[in-house]
């Protein structure tokens, strides 16, 4: 195999990895928020619950979830699956995991802020929902971005997890070009892209960070 | 203001996944490893059921490391001796051919749930006998060992006390598990691996002293990093590689055998197999001859 194809099935490769990027992204970051209201809600059965969907997600491993969510629907119910459901398998397990970290996150954010904002919001005739969004939820985003950085970037080491339900993401290419090539070099080149994806990660999250510092 | 600014800018985190989310759908099919493989098996391979007449698809579940059998060619698409039957096998029956890669570990819940049709990757039939629908056998496969050609092990007895690695649950460990145990306890350790090029990485920079394998596989790995490893001669085990169907499934078992009895009579068959002659498959073919 020549260095130009091996390069252009790992951005084919690349493709997939990226997209279960974005959307894991795109529906964990709102279920997280709703999901870290249930752990810090007044109605005690919300919080066990919510506190044991975290427990349980973040207890085991992300690759047994995988496994869970793709083979459950046959194993567990009976319904026949077709190959198109692999890919919305791979972001189901994916999102509902990461939701419990950023659950954590955001609940840590907002803990952090002080009650005396809350009252002042009161005396000032804010109502609850226009205390959150407009007061505490701006100030927890500047609060959790570095926590998110790193889940984001964990979150982009993890994609390769899935290759256990063999979505054709890099690693699982990288891994089968090595075998093809009886080599190794094809895992190293994908170490590279993954380190490539993660700076472009890291650097957009600083340039936000930088940006929501208006107060400096 | 800038303030403001600063929220866009965080918003722009979530369109840009938004972006990603509308053209995930082409996106998939078109970054897919080989043109055949998984596009269009989305809606596939539900009818596994359904009379073979109404058949569109056939969807192969294989391990895309396991040359020579499956994996990935110069051109990156699935390739091998098995995908290139099925491929015949397809164009005969009038069916879209969809090659399925499968994490091999996972083998029997993509059969039993319906997301492939068979496994037909250098398959062994032996010791599986009650747990697939199998096809006449089309490969006499046999399990070999590799040693590094300058370790001094001639025999199987020299490899008392060696440390000697396998695949998991591939069958030259149930051979180790089975009919070989008096061998298999002479070693130092049995080391199982999750595929055959880490094995292989790890024999070469010895951290094992030899390999049971796959007969074919031995080869494919030996014309490919040249004259330091050798087979002993002497065989842990022979057996024969079928196609496996979902235990039941009869109606398909028949039509594909027949289509490949058909091919093994008209000299595709062996045709076939020459494309494969360097890794010894004309040797190792069990029809057509």
């Amino acid at each position: 195999m020549s260095l130009a194809t091996m390069f252009l099935q790992l951005v084919k490769g690349m493709g997939i990895t990226v997209e279960i990027f974005f959307l894991t992204l795109l529906f964990s970051l709102p279920a997280g928020l709703v999901l870290s209201f249930g752990r810090m809600s007044k109605q005690g059965w919300l919080r066990v619950i919510s506190k044991f969907y975290i427990s349980v997600m973040r207890g085991t491993p992300l690759m047994l979830q995988l496994i869970v969510v793709y083979f459950a629907p046959y194993y567990v119910f009976g319904i026949r699956i077709s190959s198109g459901y692999r890919f919305v398998a791979v972001i189901i397990a994916f999102v509902l995991n990461y939701a419990a970290y950023f659950a954590e996150i955001y609940r840590s954010g907002i803990e952090s802020m002080a009650v005396g904002q809350y009252e002042a919001a009161k005396v000032l005739g804010y109502s609850r929902s226009q205390t959150f969004f407009k007061i505490i939820l701006p100030q927890v985003i500047k609060r959790v971005l570095p926590p998110v950085t790193n889940e984001t970037i964990t979150l982009v080491k993890d994609t390769s997890l899935a290759f256990v339900l063999a979505e054709a993401e890099m690693f699982t290419i990288a891994k089968q070009i090595a075998a093809k090539e009886t080599s190794i070099m094809p895992l190293m080149a994908a170490g590279l892209f993954y380190y490539i994806f993660n700076l472009a990660v890291a650097g957009f999250m600083e340039y936000l960070e930088k940006k929501l510092n208006y107060y400096r | 203001m800038k303030k403001f600014m600063a929220m866009v800018c965080a918003a722009a985190f979530g369109i840009c996944t938004l972006a990603a989310c509308g053209s995930g759908a082409e996106a998939q099919d078109t970054a897919n490893a080989g043109e055949t493989a998984q596009a269009g098996g989305g809606e596939a391979a539900a009818g596994d059921t359904a009379a073979a007449g109404e058949r569109k698809t056939f969807t192969v579940g294989f391990d895309a490391e396991f040359p020579p059998y499956g994996y990935m060619d110069e051109d990156g698409n699935y390739t091998g001796f098995d995908l290139d039957l099925a491929k015949e096998v397809c164009a005969r029956n009038g069916w879209e051919f969809v090659a399925q890669p499968v994490d091999w570990d996972s083998k029997d819940m993509e059969l039993n749930s319906g997301s492939i049709d068979c496994i037909w990757n250098g398959f062994t039939m032996q010791g599986r006998e009650d747990a697939y629908t199998w096809s006449v056998p089309y490969v006499d496969n046999s399990q070999v060992f590799v040693v590094p050609a300058d370790a001094g092990i001639a025999s199987q007895a020299d490899l008392a006390g060696k440390v000697v690695g396998v695949q998991k649950d591939s069958s030259a460990l149930a051979a180790l598990d089975g009919d070989a145990k008096e061998l298999a306890v002479t070693f130092a350790d049995l080391q199982q691996y999750g595929d055959y090029n880490v094995a292989f990485m790890d024999l070469e920079q010895g951290a094992i002293d030899a390999l049971a394998i796959d007969i074919g596989v031995a080869n494919y790995q030996l014309s490919s990093r040249g004259d330091a490893f050798v087979i002993l001669e002497e065989r842990l085990a022979s057996e024969q590689y079928g196609i496996g169907f979902k235990l039941g499934n009869e109606e398909l078992k028949n039509q594909v055998e027949a289509t490949l009895l058909e091919m093994v009579q008209d000299g595709k068959f062996m045709e076939i197999a020459e494309k494969y002659s360097d890794f010894g498959l004309t040797d190792s073919v069990c029809l057509g001859k």
